[in-house]
């Protein structure tokens, strides 16, 4: 049998990490838990490592199952680098909860979730990737358990993601049907030589619903905000940024390597979801006065850009995606890490607490301040090079595409900079300077930095992306 | 026409089965109504608040966990069955997987999950 | 009356999904939605056996497939009802209707 289980090195580890972290605080007495979030920053840590060693190894296991190339690798590591940020910037929130063994441990299965889909060549994989995430963000989302609005948030989520995967997965099944195969690079050879049947629009309609759903695209965003709004903050950003990321790896690799014959016939369609996911998102967001709730509605936003990388199905548009992906991960975990902590200091996520921040603490206004302005891609800052690798791929054809992308940018600065003028015009009510705990400092630093330093110096970043997207094509 | 047969044979019995027993207890059962007998239930008195009474969480705690494990087991037949031939690696496999469940057992178990309060 | 064939299992299956679907868009009760995935769920189940019997009697991935969309329902379920039992001690209710406190 040519299976080799060093390929799966990364995800036994970190199935290893999630497991020994949830047995520790069995073990550990109550009260003496505080270093469980640093072992699990640092073994994610480490992992990291392990991962950027494994670079350029390319196989499939079990005859294209499992696929393992720079392209997945590209995306673990960035799933790695998200759950450890997210650890990092909620140590003190997650103190505030009790209970913080169960957090962490599913913190790191969410991401093993994400791997697993990254590297999915079937669609059992895949399913179960997706669930394996799914359900462990089911159980953060209302972690608050005594907190109402947690798990409303939580019940939204578990019946209305239950049922986006009923919708996927029977896609699926009648793709089977079509194909006799569930692996992504036969159904490929299969699907390029057979008419486009009734059954294989409707196969890949739902498909396409189901990971609608997901990544929060019009029309199938309805969740989105009430879940944002009601799950804990640290978990709100690993969601937003998180699982939407593993579900465009996952779109792409079910999109361009299962079905790249009739993938043509469906670029439109996806080109209007997307317009339609920006143009909504973005005239939604600005009425809004709850901060996560904003910030929820830019995030739709922010799936309507990286959709737009999704319909060359080139390796320029696979790029975009990417390097998109990765810098909306910083910039996410920027935004609601101070969100998150100016709710554990003042109790409040509405817009007009923020009032005077840059006085109570310059740090975080500052940071609120560069990960909304990168969204809004505004030159200096990453967000610009992200929006400009994905666009470049559609002017020629899709140029309509490209202007409301751009019109739809111009708006969103009206409310990010409004969000700004509130925190350095406004007197705060309250003038008590809000103290950083090093963590989330650092985390705040961190992102803040590495959302510039991308900005004004790309080329090393998307070297490496160019390389993964190259790898994409290569099975 | 044998495929149909089983279909209907199948149809039949669990109609019977649900339908049967209904109807024969509205045809044997004897007809002697009087006000006191149309009450509703609930000690001869008026029903007082929701009648839609639940049974104690600890049951569906028990229930939940049950369904759980009780599924998972579902990987340990088609193990059992190939047993012989599929030798030492999946039976590593297979006890890293049962190794797992214990951890989640343990885990309910330390939560107090299991015990009747 | 013709041998039961691939097709009626399939649209078998699709009746069920279609009944899961509407179910779940639109029953008020958060037991009865989570019933009704188990339905859509079950329809793929029926789907993914009946194809793997038709369609490739060689090997059996679709009845492995549905053994994993078996039990990873049931771990979905399972958190679904417990959040469930936790939404109920909050509230005292599983109506869909009442739980407004985020905007729908």
């Amino acid at each position: 049998m040519p299976f080799d289980p060093s390929a799966l090195t990364l995800e036994m580890l970190v199935a290893a990490l999630g497991l020994g972290i949830l047995v520790l605080g069995l073990i550990v007495p109550k009260g003496s838990r505080h270093g469980l979030g640093w072992l699990t920053l640092f073994g994610l840590l480490g992992i990291l490592g392990v991962a950027v060693s494994m670079w350029g190894d390319s196989r499939e296991l079990i005859g294209g199952m499992y696929l393992v190339d720079n392209y997945a690798l590209f995306w673990k590591i960035t799933f790695l680098l998200a759950a450890a940020l997210v650890v990092l910037g909620s140590m003190r929130y997650v103190d505030d909860m009790g209970s913080q063994a169960e957090y962490y441990s599913m913190t790191v299965f969410a991401a093993l979730g994400m791997m697993v889909m990254a590297s999915a060549g079937d669609f059992i994989t895949l399913y179960l990737g997706l669930e394996l995430m799914t359900i462990a963000f089911i159980i953060l989302v209302c972690f608050r358990k005594t907190d109402a609005k947690s798990v409303e948030a939580g019940m939204k989520y578990v019946l209305l993601a239950g049922m986006s995967s009923a919708v996927l997965l029977y896609g699926m099944s009648l793709l089977y049907g079509l194909t006799g195969s569930v692996i992504m690079l036969n159904v490929s050879q299969v699907i390029a030589v057979q008419p486009l049947t009734p059954a294989l629009i409707l196969a890949v309609v739902l498909l396409i619903a189901g990971l609608g759903f997901k990544i929060s695209a019009v029309p199938f965003h309805m969740w989105s905000p009430d879940v944002y709004e009601g799950a804990p903050t640290p978990v709100t950003s690993f969601l937003a940024m998180g699982s939407k990321a593993a579900s465009f790896a996952v779109l792409l690799r079910l999109f361009v390597t299962g079905l790249p014959g009739i993938w043509a016939n469906w670029t439109m369609v996806v080109a209007i979801l997307a317009a339609v996911t920006m143009i909504v998102g973005n005239l939604v967001a600005i009425p809004q006065t709850n901060v996560k709730r904003l910030l929820a509605y830019s995030s739709i936003a922010q799936a309507g850009y990286i959709m737009v990388g999704l319909i060359t199905a080139s390796e320029a548009g696979i790029k975009g995606v990417m390097f998109y992906a990765f810098l909306y991960v910083f910039a996410t975990v920027g935004a609601f890490t101070v969100a998150g902590y100016f709710y554990s200091v003042t109790g409040s996520d509405e817009l007009k607490d923020y009032a005077g921040l840059s006085q109570r603490s310059p740090l975080m206004a500052a940071v609120m301040l560069v990960a909304l302005l990168s969204m809004a891609g505004i030159p200096p800052l990453a967000g610009f090079v992200g929006k400009f690798y994905l666009f470049k791929t559609i002017v020629d054809g899709y140029l309509w595409l490209a202007f409301i992308g751009l019109i739809m940018s111009m708006v969103s600065v009206y409310y990010y900079l409004r969000v700004a003028l509130v925190m350095y015009r406004d007197e705060p009510l309250d003038p008590t300077p809000i103290k950083l705990p090093s963590p989330v400092a650092v985390t705040l630093i961190l992102a803040m930095v590495v959302t510039m330093v991308v900005g004004i110096y790309p080329g090393p970043l998307s070297e490496v992306v160019n390389s993964a997207a190259h790898s994409f094509f290569l099975h | 026409m044998s495929d149909w047969a089983g279909v209907f044979i199948f149809f039949a019995v669990a109609i019977v089965f649900g339908a049967g027993g209904i109807v024969t207890s509205f045809l044997i059962h004897p007809r002697r109504n009087n006000p006191v007998k149309l009450e509703e239930y609930e000690c001869g008195l008026p029903t007082q608040g929701p009648t839609w009474v639940q049974f104690r969480t600890s049951y569906f705690l028990y229930a939940l966990l049950f369904v759980i494990f009780d599924v998972e087991t579902i990987y340990l037949y088609p193990w059992a069955v190939k047993f012989q031939s599929l030798g030492l690696f999946a039976f590593i496999e297979m006890i890293i997987f049962i190794f797992i469940l214990i951890v989640g057992l343990w885990y309910a178990w330390k939560e107090g999950a299991l015990e009747w309060k | 009356m013709p041998a039961i064939s691939l097709t009626h299992y399939v649209v078998l299956s699709a009746l069920l999904f279609s009944i899961g679907l509407f179910g779940v868009l639109t029953k008020r009760n958060a037991v009865a939605v989570l019933i009704c995935i188990e339905l859509m769920l079950n329809a793929v189940n029926i789907n993914l056996v009946a194809f793997s019997k038709y369609i490739t009697p060689a090997d059996f991935v679709g009845q492995i497939f549905s053994i994993f969309v078996i039990t990873v329902a049931a771990a979905e379920v399972g958190v679904g009802l417990a959040i469930i039992i936790a939404i109920y001690r909050n509230r005292l209710s599983v109506n869909l209707d009442d739980f407004d406190w985020l905007k729908w």
